[in-house]
């Protein structure tokens, strides 16, 4: 039987998890700000990923319109305790991480690419 | 301006429904809000309406509401909230199966919208009523009577629908 396209969505998501160590939460969002498909521990307001992601990356992309800085590539909010990673995947929706400070952005941003690639296959 | 005129006159807006329409629309031109972030803020404006209700000793008896049904006191609880806050020009509350319900708007008499009303020029939805709604009827019930189903508003023709689930 085929998979549906929330568990291809699922199993792309689960395999970003495995291969990036140091992942607290990932999610695909769409550009109104709301969930697509996630995983996220207990202490993460699902909603409020989805609201947030979607602003950043929304003002983001304008920030840079507004002063010349070209087509936005991808969001990065460093923090005391990690990460934020933003990026778009097509028109209509949004990767968004939450890794913590051990991770190697290199890895990230690899792994992040073959991500995007394979949900813009499914999306 | 003669597009503001017309949407001020024909939609019968008060200058709070302007402010707070163009004020949304600015923000989502900017970015800075979207339907996401618009129904976690319509549930704290919920919370807040709530108390303001309360503190002007306005809040309905629940046990005076009429309707011998959930659904029938829920359309009640709506007709009330949109006689106080004047959100909805033109609605209809509609029963679907499976203890469904559907909030049906008319989008060209909506006095809130961001697009229509705001004038907001970006992709997607930004409706504040549903959430908005569910929030503030179920605090009003004191328990929970209507689970927004669609997070946000669905668009057909002239008509904006909400899908809320009726909780047993």
């Amino acid at each position: 039987m085929a998979q549906t396209i929330s568990d291809q969505l699922d199993q792309v998501l689960i395999n970003f998890e495995r291969n990036v160590p140091h992942v607290e939460a990932i999610a695909i969002v769409s550009t109104d700000g709301l969930v697509i498909a996630s995983r996220l521990p207990d202490k993460v307001e699902e909603d409020r990923v989805g609201a947030m992601g979607a602003a950043i990356l929304s003002i983001s992309k304008r920030s840079g319109e507004e002063l010349s800085r070209g087509e936005m590539c991808k969001v990065l909010i460093e923090g005391e305790n990690g990460y934020l990673l933003i990026r778009s995947i097509g028109e209509f929706a949004i990767l968004v991480a939450l890794v913590d400070k051990n991770v190697r952005l290199g890895m990230l941003f690899y792994e992040c690419k073959r991500c995007i690639a394979q949900l813009n296959e499914i999306l | 301006m003669d597009d503001i005129k017309t949407t001020i006159i024909n939609r019968d807006l008060n200058p709070y429904h302007s402010f707070l329409a163009s004020f949304f629309a600015g923000l989502a031109e900017l970015g800075m809000i979207n339907q996401g972030s618009i129904n976690i803020v319509s549930r704290r404006a919920a919370e807040y309406l709530y108390s303001y209700l309360d503190a002007k000793d306005i809040l309905p008896d629940m046990s005076a509401v009429p309707g011998d049904s959930t659904a029938e006191v829920v359309k009640n609880l709506i007709l009330y909230i949109n006689k106080i806050i004047s959100l909805m020009g033109g609605y209809d509350l509609q029963e679907l199966d499976e203890g469904q319900v559907v909030l049906l708007v008319a989008a060209d008499k909506c006095r809130i919208c961001p697009k229509g009303v705001g004038g907001a020029e970006v992709k997607g939805t930004l409706c504040p009523i549903p959430s908005f709604i569910e929030n503030l009827v179920n605090k009003i019930a004191g328990t929970e009577l209507i689970d927004l189903v669609t997070p946000g508003i669905e668009k057909e023709g002239t008509t904006c629908k909400a899908y809320f689930q009726i909780k047993s």
